[in-house]
């Protein structure tokens, strides 16, 4: 791994990620709608047609059942295929091919199979695209045995992750953050690699642990922030995989300051909050000195006015609070 | 500068005193080492000594009743002073008896506990967290006593932390002040093996000199004749053996303290002729059919069971006011063991057959003896044979095992020329010496339960049958 | 050798099937037989309640896998539904394996944990039989796509059934092959019914006619005749390896058996049992043997001598699956993730 690194935006990060790999394996290829002429409709695969070729890098139809299905077809049968879903509200439509097919097929075959497909779709909300446009499903896809689910927050783990996930011979949905593709961060040159089931302390902190997911990352710097004002140290965790989980991380945190908080974008019931929630307390629950809570995006589908989809959000303002009722 | 006098802790199991008297007037000049006044506690009376001197402003009267120790009774005062305001309810400087908020942390919790109790969903479990729980289990300390401050009033950590850092001021040495005291006085108090702590409190902030420390002994000498428990050890040069008393022969102190002083003991004796008795049990020990032949001790405690049936007043209990009549016979039959003498008890004599009896006693006694009777089988008397017959004892005066009200004493048995129907004859004799509580029984009713077991011994078939 | 596309056979009648090999034509007999009788076992075990599970019996669609199959090499790809055994023997499935499977022995094809519907053998290019209805469409384009990008000789054949038609998947995935001129076939395998109802009251038009709404060469062939079925697939197989494109063949067939064994009975309630006996009388082997023998191309004993090789190869197979052991109970954590 090379020590340099430069100044870019996820967007990049993710764009290097795909030309790296690309050049690296030729059984590499990317499907998806828009992705090739267009350059992806957030701008994320912009280059790669011109690079690669369009055998390489195939715009499809509106299909998303029939681009995953050929996918996974491909993927048995000696590609390794990374299948662009615009919205991850859109997985919906793949969902027999992700969750029946893609995820079951090698321990079905008892491994005669292995299906090195990368699915990546963008989640998250903020931008005003309503119910059908905004969710983060991540959880339903962590449920599955069979898949790996990763959620990058930053540049530097966008295009680690994305390599890691490539090269791994497992299903692997890679979540990126619609409203996150311009955030700027350290990108490290040449074949960085950021290994999955693999979490992220970037803040360290003795009074309370915070594990945030993807672009939750950014409210919790500025609870984090505004907490330090008052003398209150938090550690802020970023879990980075959701399935392979870096429980070991995430508790020992826990244990450490005994008080924790979950924040994830996915709506609250039943979330990856939820998830992690049960098995830090489960293991950590004699260090605890608070029920251990969690904060996920609002259980509603998510609004189009912007004032109301503000309030559907996890935001700096409720973790800080949630820390006061943990510590009162 | 006003001088406080304090009830003075005159033993060391002494919590409070009763003023007999004053033996000199408020507005009286006293002078140190001058006669103050007179303390009852419940050993003794003792007179106590001015330590300092002063004009004296009493504070508490004879009719003050029971005063704890440390409590201020008097002033010693300078020329012109006014004494202290709020002063009957003025607080010593140094009490000797510790904090409540540290003192018996069990009863403390009980408290807490009750009052709590009704309000949380668990009866006698206050919310708390378990890194709470988890830091009292390692500091040793009971989480229930901390005092919550979280959020739906739970102990949290910090509360346990602060809980154990009140406990280690209150108890820590720090907390006691340093005695102040002069080389001669310390060199004196030590050749004695004086434990000046104790004493401390009756001399707050000042520095204690040689003819303190003389005080303090010649106090403890007077109190030492009177009463038990005294501090203080034997001035004797000779030569001598020590050892720790141990808890047995401590208990056996206090009973046997406890009984002589709390009882009205009255001894009635009298010789029996065991002949038919021992007839008896010669013939089943010839038997070869009898497996457990009763012992003398399973026979005595059968006959007296029978006889206490009749006389149940032997077989009751002084409680305060009223007199509590067990509806049982539990006997204990003394034991004497390397440790000290232990009661085994036999539970439900009289409703219990012979062979019953002969098996248990045969089985408990000897295992009591030993020492390895087990705490409920020591417990729950009602009434106590002592059989001093083996040690050739004939006869001595029991004393009462509390909180029963008689005690059977009995001797050896010995043949001795006696006179049957105007002809002399050899017969087994024995002497039995009946201790009762006179608080609770007359010498009469006394007098015919001895009576009534005597002719038992006498006629077994009279309770065989 | 890939023909340009002028010299390319039209349509499947104009296939040649007279003059073909003995051995060919042997070989489709031996293998439908081979179909014929481990159906037929199958049915006797499940009945005893030796077999867990479900189990789709393909009797009497025999001509259908067969026909096609024997026009595929080993490396070719096939995907197969949840009634695949006829499919996975034609491709030349392992009999032992398969039935072991089917108990659910570790000596299985899939040690015992995929079970009938998803057998699998990547030697023999099968991608599996499927359990989701139409579910084996994407793979099976997915298979041909690979094959494009990499270069390799490699054509694909997705079998799937008149109830499939109206997956989404399907129009999803032949889209993109006719686009981007995949080498799939699509099978379809028309027995009438999809599960309990008729596809006159599912289907609303035909499957070819859809497939050429599509811009894919579709026909439609009596799938009860293997060389008839054997025309189109060489029709097929040859669009694809040349290029060309995806291809739909509709096989018109029946299934004698219910939907899977727990149908009670053949027939089940919805459908006549004059139904199911007027289509037997069309039974595929029996054609085929009679054409055989009737044109001298064969001697009934050379047709008999198979018979009662493939019974033993069957009779074994049991023998085989009864006496392999169960997997052990760590596997069930293996294999989750490579």
């Amino acid at each position: 791994m090379s020590m340099h690194e430069r100044i870019g935006t996820i967007r990049e990060a993710i764009n290097e990620a795909l030309h790296e790999e690309m050049r690296r394996d030729d059984r590499v290829f990317i499907m998806g709608e828009d992705i090739g002429v267009a350059g992806g409709v957030f701008k994320v695969t912009a280059g790669l047609l011109d690079e690669f070729g369009p055998e390489r890098v195939r715009d499809t139809p509106i299909t998303e059942a029939g681009i995953v299905g050929l996918a996974v077809g491909a993927a048995m049968t000696g590609m390794r295929p990374i299948v662009e879903i615009m919205f991850s509200d859109f997985t919906t439509l793949a969902s027999d091919q992700i969750v029946n097919q893609a995820a079951k097929l090698r321990y079905m075959t008892a491994g005669q199979t292995s299906i090195p497909l990368v699915i990546r779709a963008a989640m998250g909300a903020g931008r005003r695209a309503a119910a059908q446009h905004s969710q983060s499903l991540h959880a339903w896809f962590a449920h599955i045995p069979g898949l790996k689910v990763v959620m990058p927050s930053n540049p530097a783990d966008a295009k680690g992750l994305l390599k890691s996930a490539i090269r791994d011979d497992n299903p692997v949905l890679y979540f990126e953050d619609k409203m996150m593709y311009n955030e700027k961060g350290p990108i490290p040159e040449g074949d960085y690699t950021v290994p999955l089931g693999e979490a992220r302390i970037h803040r360290e902190g003795t009074d309370a642990t915070l594990i945030c997911t993807s672009s939750m990352l950014y409210p919790a710097f500025d609870a984090a922030d505004q907490l330090a004002e008052e003398g209150i140290e938090v550690e802020v965790i970023d879990p980075r995989s959701i399935t392979p989980l870096d429980e070991e991380t995430l508790v020992n945190s826990a244990i450490k300051t005994g008080h924790v908080l979950i924040i994830d974008e996915g709506y609250q019931n039943y979330g990856v909050t939820a998830e992690i929630a049960a098995r830090v307390q489960e293991k950590a629950f004699d260090y605890l000195d608070a029920p251990v809570r969690r904060l996920g995006a609002a259980d509603v589908p998510i609004p189009f006015a912007p004032s109301l989809e503000d309030l559907t959000i996890p935001s700096a303002d409720q973790i800080v609070e949630i820390v006061h009722e943990m510590r009162a | 500068m006003a001088h406080e006098v304090v009830m003075s802790q005159l033993g060391l199991s002494m919590d409070s005193g009763q003023i007999i008297q004053w033996l000199k007037q408020s507005g009286d000049n006293v002078k140190a080492g001058e006669l103050l006044l007179e303390v009852e506690s419940d050993k003794s009376t003792v007179e106590v000594e001015s330590v300092e001197s002063g004009i004296l402003h009493i504070v508490l009267e004879p009719e003050d009743g029971d005063i704890p120790v440390g409590k201020v009774i008097a002033y010693l005062l300078a020329e012109g002073e006014q004494p202290p305001v709020s002063e009957k309810l003025a607080v010593p400087t140094a009490t000797p008896a510790p904090e409540p908020a540290v003192a018996s942390p069990v009863v403390m919790a009980e408290k807490k506990l009750e009052s709590g109790g009704n309000k949380w969903p668990r009866p006698n479990r206050p919310p708390s967290t378990p890194a709470a729980r988890r830091r009292a289990k390692e500091l040793g300390i009971d989480w229930r006593l901390a005092t919550p401050t979280g959020s739906r009033a739970a102990i949290k950590e910090r509360d346990v932390i602060q809980l154990a850092e009140s406990l280690k001021a209150a108890t820590s040495p720090a907390a006691t002040p340093e005695v102040q005291i002069s080389p001669v006085a310390r060199r004196l108090a030590e050749s004695v093996g004086l434990d000046l702590d104790q004493h401390v409190q009756q001399y707050p902030g000042k520095r204690l000199e040689r003819v303190d420390v003389e005080q303090i002994i010649r106090r403890l000498i007077s109190t030492t004749q009177t009463s038990a428990g005294s501090p203080l050890k034997v001035i004797d040069n000779s030569p001598a053996q020590r050892q720790s008393m141990g808890r047995l022969r401590s208990l056996i102190a206090e009973r046997m303290t406890y009984s002589t002083k709390t009882y009205a003991p009255v001894t009635l004796t009298t010789e029996t002729d065991a002949t038919e008795l021992v007839r008896i049990r010669e013939g089943l020990k010839a038997d070869p059919k009898i497996e457990v032949v009763p012992s003398y001790n399973a026979l005595f405690a059968k006959l007296v069971a029978e006889a206490l049936l009749e006389h149940p007043h032997l077989n009751a209990s002084l409680e305060g006011e009223e007199i509590v009549f067990w509806e049982t016979v539990n006997m204990g039959i003394a034991v004497d063991t390397e440790r000290g003498l232990v009661v085994p008890v036999v539970q439900n004599v009289q409703a219990r057959s012979m062979h019953e009896l002969a098996l248990e006693i045969e089985e408990l006694l000897p295992r009591a003896k030993e020492g390895k009777a087990l705490p409920d089988e020591l417990t729950g008397g009602t009434f106590t044979i002592t059989n001093l017959g083996g040690y050739d004892i004939d006869a001595f005066v029991p004393i009462i095992n509390p909180p029963e009200s008689a005690v059977l004493g009995v001797g050896r048995l010995i043949d001795k020329w006696v006179v049957v129907e105007g002809k002399p004859a050899i017969r087994t004799m024995m002497t039995m010496s009946l201790t009762f509580d006179h608080r609770l029984v007359d010498g009469g009713p006394a007098a015919l339960f001895l009576q009534r077991v005597k002719q038992f011994v006498e006629q077994p078939y009279l309770w065989l049958v | 050798m890939v023909k340009a596309k002028k010299d390319l056979i039209k349509s499947p009648k104009d296939v040649s099937t007279s003059g073909l090999p003995l051995d060919l034509l042997l070989d489709m007999y031996r293998r439908m037989v081979t179909i014929r009788k481990f159906e037929n076992t199958i049915y006797d075990v499940y009945s005893r309640g030796i077999m867990p599970g479900l189990a789709h019996l393909y009797t009497g669609m025999e001509a259908i896998a067969v026909g096609v199959c024997i026009t595929l090499r080993k490396q070719d790809n096939i995907t197969s539904t949840h009634r695949g055994h006829g499919h996975l023997l034609a491709k030349g499935g392992d009999p032992n394996l398969m039935f072991a499977e089917l108990l659910g022995k570790e000596s299985g094809y899939n040690r015992g944990k995929g079970g009938s519907m998803h057998i699998v053998d990547l030697s023999l290019g099968i991608l599996g039989a499927n359990g989701v209805v139409g579910g084996g469409l994407g793979i099976g384009t997915g298979a041909g796509l690979s094959a494009k990008m990499l270069g390799e000789d490699r054509i694909s054949v997705a079998f799937f059934g008149d109830g499939a038609l109206n997956e989404g998947l399907f129009y999803e995935s032949a889209n993109m092959a006719s686009l981007w001129k995949l080498p799939v076939i699509y099978v379809m395998e028309n027995n009438h019914y999809g599960e309990y109802t008729p596809s006159s009251r599912s289907t609303a038009g035909t499957g070819p006619a859809r497939a050429e709404a599509m811009n894919i060469p579709s026909v439609s062939v009596d799938g009860n005749d293997v060389l008839t079925v054997y025309q189109a697939a060489v029709w097929a197989t040859e669009r694809a390896r040349a290029g060309q494109g995806p291809s739909f063949v509709e096989c018109k067939s029946y299934r004698w058996r219910g939907h899977h064994m727990g149908d009670q009975g053949d027939t089940y309630g919805y459908r006549s049992q004059e139904e199911v006996e007027e289509w037997m009388e069309k039974c595929p082997i029996q054609r085929f043997s009679k054409h055989l023998v009737n044109n001298d191309l064969v001697n009934p004993e050379q047709l008999k001598a198979i018979d009662d090789e493939v019974q033993i190869l069957i009779d074994d197979s049991v023998e085989f699956a009864k006496q392999a052991p169960y997997p052990d109970p760590s596997e069930v954590f293996e294999d989750v993730y490579a």
